[in-house]
């Protein structure tokens, strides 16, 4: 009885690892070159993606600060150029002693607690921790030109964000050139987000122009590498009459993709940045702070089917 | 063989899962029946040359495929065909492809030796490839216009065009004079 049952499960468990391969094989591809640059690289018409993200952005101007950010997507391609994507998004804060500018801190030469996630509320503790489901993400990416076939490949996308840490509305214009063969791509986003954050006990509301951009060479079959730059531009409310941040990001990515599957991983560190009234508590050190950390890393793996 | 644990389990399909989709990459003809497919009885011998520098030139740029010449697969039959493969640069790997040429100078036929990418298959359909019939060599054989598109594979689509482009190239300035 006991050798019937073993065997049983011995062929459960084989199928299921005969399943799980065969779906992978017979998986199909398409990706995300970088690691926070948006390419045009889009589901052909009828095809599904699955995406995991999982990023990492870690250190502050001291004590600790990870602020781990995950999010599960699913792509299908409407047509050959409209994607529309669904994401599940959620995170881990984990920050302590992690500011020490005196205007948030209330006392010269001290540090306390704070960042993206960290409710006012905790900045005089010994630290603060959470996890949790943010919320969803819908994306919509319309390419209006494919860098394949015109000199400069052009589209749209829009993301609104509904989450308990905040709400947004996020749009890009992405451009994409292709040279080489398709193996170098150099791709810039413009940026356009507005969003209302809603971990503090009052909502802040605040404007975000960026410029993000990078290139990538697929030096050998399956790997490219590349690196990435973001220029990023914080606003107090929804217009431009205020700005409160302004930094500089800069860093590699890697990306290696089969046919049946794709995996890409970046880091990205600040090399400077300032602060304005009101957002001055927010920076030290020529650093921005916030949602903003010293490093950033991001590891995507996208499994089309 | 002992199956232990399901972590086992997952460890060896994940170990296997990805070396394996390398392993079974996607060969359609070998070079062998690409001949038996597009000269059915004719026989091939193997042309060794070395192109020179000044036709690899105008290859690249006729065809503007930047991706080096290989050179590995010129055959030539008894009744004046010629064979030649090449490859050329895919989503993730080599497209390796083979154009036929028959004793006018026109193309006889394109097929698709192998191809590993995710999606755009269409390229091996026999609508599309059939396109590139009767062209001399003389003709130009320009992606969008002379050659449609294919919608969802058009980088493959695009980069196949030109490689059959500048295989042409290589016989009107070359091999058609040798």
């Amino acid at each position: 009885m006991l050798n019937q049952t073993r065997k049983v499960k011995n062929l459960i468990q084989k199928s299921i690892c005969v399943g799980v391969c065969l779906l992978s094989f017979n998986s199909s591809a398409g990706e995300g070159y970088f690691g926070w640059v948006y390419s045009l690289d889009l589901q052909p018409e009828g095809k599904w993606e699955f995406e995991q993200r999982l990023q990492l952005t870690r250190g502050q101007a001291s004590g600790t600060y990870d602020l781990w950010q995950a999010r599960t997507e699913m792509e299908y391609g409407l047509s050959n150029d409209f994607q529309l994507a669904g994401y599940l998004n959620s995170y881990s804060i984990n920050a302590s002693k992690n500011y020490t500018n005196s205007e948030y801190c209330e006392q010269e030469n001290s540090t306390c607690t704070g960042g993206y996630g960290v409710p006012g509320s905790a900045s005089h503790g010994s630290g603060y921790a959470k996890t949790g489901i943010d919320g969803v993400s819908i994306e919509g990416i319309w390419r209006i030109t494919n860098p394949v076939t015109s000199p400069i490949g052009m589209g749209l996308y829009l993301e609104p964000t509904i989450g308990n840490l905040k709400n947004a509305l996020e749009t890009r214009l992405i451009l994409q050139s292709n040279f080489l063969d398709d193996r170098l791509q150099l791709v810039g986003n413009l940026v356009y987000e507005v969003e209302k954050l809603k971990f503090d006990e009052e909502p802040i509301e605040e404007t975000i122009v960026d410029v993000v951009a990078g290139v990538t060479y697929r030096f050998m079959p399956n790997l490219n590498l590349g690196f990435e730059y973001r220029f990023h531009n914080d606003f107090d409310g929804y217009s431009f009459n205020n700005q409160t941040q302004r930094a500089h990001f800069i860093g590699p990515n890697v990306h290696y993709a089969t046919k049946d599957w794709w995996v890409t991983a970046a880091m990205r560190t600040q090399v400077g940045g300032q602060c304005w009234a009101p957002g001055t508590a927010e920076c030290s050190d020529s650093k921005v702070w916030d949602s903003h950390g010293r490093n950033e890393y991001i590891v995507k793996f996208g499994m089309p089917f | 063989m002992q199956w232990h644990s399901p972590s086992y389990l997952a460890v060896i399909c994940l170990v296997t899962t990805a070396p394996l989709g390398q392993v079974f990459a996607k060969q359609y003809l070998s070079v062998d029946e690409v001949k038996q497919v597009m000269f059915s009885g004719e026989v091939f011998t193997k042309i060794d040359i070395e192109v020179p520098e000044l036709i690899k030139e105008k290859m690249r740029k006729e065809s503007g495929v930047r991706y080096a010449y290989q050179q590995k697969h010129i055959w030539k039959s008894s009744q004046g065909s010629w064979l030649l493969i090449d490859e050329v640069v895919g989503k993730h790997e080599m497209i390796t492809y083979a154009v036929g040429i028959n004793n006018k100078g026109q193309i006889h036929g394109v097929e698709i030796l192998e191809y590993n990418e995710s999606y755009g298959e269409q390229i091996r359909e026999k609508k599309w490839l059939e396109q590139f019939k009767g062209r001399a060599a003389t003709e130009p054989l320009r992606f969008n216009q002379e050659i449609k598109n294919i919608t969802g594979a058009t980088l493959s689509s695009k980069h196949v065009t030109n490689g059959v482009q500048r295989l042409m190239v290589l016989y009107r300035e070359y091999l058609s004079r040798i």
